[in-house]
């Protein structure tokens, strides 16, 4: 049931909508037919970016794929919560956990373990718009813990200026969702690991010399 | 009489159009099966957005009126988003970029209607005073005059402009009978060949650069050939329109005359914002407003010609 909304509300709503009017165009988004499991990995600037990304996905992929959200920012409220679960399959994670709680690398890896997808902006929060900010460690500890399992770096170019941070007006402005394809870390290094990925991102940003960022 | 018949001559360019686009698509994929090249990928990718582009064309002449409208208006937001996009707009415009939006559904509902007054007084007196206004509100003045002045310019030449196009729907023209359908083909005609014409004359005999530093491609012999060339094609077409022969000839030597300056204009934009095209939307194109830059500004001239020469 869930499923079939999600398919319906992305194909036949939120696609056509990022598409025809606030002026989204998806890159490379066959990555997706080649890889059954994966973990996306993309910078953060703007609450559209999760929603992009979802859209982009292949409908049957849809339901086991899971956005990886703060717990303390989201999570607030049922409603904001059931929202999150119903549109993006969300995983909230603690940012400040209690002692005896697992950990938010665990809860992850173990969703990665019954062979979902994750999305996960390693940024960790939104930052300046066109700027790639350190990442955390998280996504390489997963990846050095699931060698097997693919990541598809993206770039999103220009959701800064259609919805940045801060501000709840969207201005309809052409932006683009660029994937890359699907890759595998040859290291098990975590600095290595981090690197190979933001440099995967990296890439993708400089494929376009066009600035869809600033203002 | 039904208003949706296809009248014949209509029906005649029609067909001439289509069976044009089948035989490039057919020759350039024979050709690329036998010989394959990055030259005919690319005519390939362009003949392909001609497709789209002549469907897109096809509907606003042949469909109901209503169609047309929304369909125009679309392309007025497609181009308006794109200026949008590459002007190098600060964040504190935010506000007024979505504001001006909103002068497309007011404009095209001007436009379809035919109210003529708020038609031409809705963007250059209206939102010059309320764009501005919401700037100020903003609260940051650093610059603000380049947005003032830069946000109208867009609107007008992207919707106020592009929105000509509609009235032609409306238009009562004792004793024509092919309606608007006829006048906007001849209008895209004229526009779109001018702009091959004088890139054609500009290859075969070009010397003289005309805009040296604007826009090194154009020559002299590329704008004269490519008027003259318009002008006789406004004449060859001129049994789409109203217009008699001398008429059709000013009117042609005009739209070409225009079709450049819109286009020397979008080239001078582009060459500051330091841009090869306003966006990778059509494949093999550029943006849309590499391809509206001539008709935004021939629209309105050739509605004014128009108006003129069939007053009673």
């Amino acid at each position: 049931m869930k499923q079939l909304f999600q398919q319906l509300f992305y194909a036949l709503i939120v696609r056509p909508w990022l598409r025809l009017f606030i002026g989204v165009r998806f890159e490379n988004r066959e990555a997706f037919d080649r890889v059954e499991q994966f973990i996306v990995v993309a910078n953060h600037n703007s609450h559209f970016d999760t929603v992009s990304i979802m859209a982009a996905l292949p409908g049957y992929k849809l339901r086991k794929t899971h956005a990886v959200a703060a717990a303390d920012y989201f999570g607030q409220g049922t409603v904001s919560g059931t929202a999150m679960n119903l549109f993006f399959n969300s995983i909230l994670i603690k940012r400040n956990r209690e002692a005896g709680e697992p950990s938010a690398i665990d809860v992850l890896d173990e969703h990665l373990k019954k062979g979902d997808s994750l999305i996960l902006f390693p940024e960790g929060s939104r930052g300046q718009p066109g700027v790639i900010s350190d990442f955390k460690k998280g996504i390489a500890i997963l990846l050095q813990r699931n060698p097997q399992i693919p990541f598809i770096p993206v770039y999103l170019d220009g959701f800064g200026r259609v919805l940045p941070k801060d501000k709840w007006l969207i201005i309809p402005l052409v932006c683009k969702v660029r994937f890359g394809d699907p890759m595998r870390a040859e290291t098990q290094d975590i600095d290595s690991l981090l690197e190979v990925v933001k440099e995967a991102i990296l890439r993708l940003k400089h494929k376009d010399e066009r600035d869809r960022n600033s203002f | 009489m039904n208003n949706f018949a296809i009248s014949p001559p209509l029906a005649w360019v029609w067909g001439a159009i289509f069976a044009f686009l089948t035989v490039s698509s057919l020759t350039f994929y024979l050709v690329s099966r036998k010989r394959p090249g990055k030259l005919l990928d690319e005519l390939q990718l362009r003949t392909r957005s001609w497709w789209y582009m002549a469907l897109g064309i096809a509907v606003v002449t042949l469909g109901p009126p209503v169609l047309g409208t929304v369909l125009v208006a679309y392309v007025s937001y497609v181009a308006l988003r794109e200026m949008f996009s590459i002007s190098g707009f600060r964040e504190a415009d935010r506000s007024a970029l979505f504001v001006a939006y909103f002068t497309i559904p007011v404009q095209y509902y001007f436009a379809f209607w035919h109210d003529i007054e708020p038609f031409y007084y809705f963007i250059p007196l209206v939102m010059s005073i309320t764009i501005p206004f919401v700037l100020v509100l903003s609260g940051n003045t650093e610059k603000i005059g380049r947005s003032m002045s830069l946000i109208i310019t867009v609107l007008l030449l992207t919707v106020y402009m592009l929105s000509h196009i509609v009235l032609l729907f409306n238009l009562e023209i004792p004793g024509y009978t092919i309606g608007a359908g006829g006048l906007i083909i001849y209008l895209v005609a004229l526009t779109g060949f001018n702009d091959v014409f004088q890139f054609f004359w500009g290859k075969l005999l070009g010397k003289e650069k005309i805009l040296p530093l604007v826009s090194p491609n154009k020559t002299w012999a590329g704008f004269l050939g490519g008027i003259l060339s318009t002008a006789g094609l406004g004449y060859g077409l001129r049994f789409l329109t109203p217009l008699s022969g001398g008429a059709a000839l000013i009117t042609g030597l005009s739209l070409g005359i225009m079709g450049f300056v819109g286009d020397a204009v979008l080239s001078a934009v582009k060459r500051d914002l330091r841009l090869k095209d306003t966006d990778d939307l059509i494949p093999g194109h550029g943006g849309a407003m590499d391809r509206l830059d001539s008709i935004v500004i021939t629209a309105p001239v050739f509605y004014h010609l128009l108006t003129f020469f069939i007053k009673p």
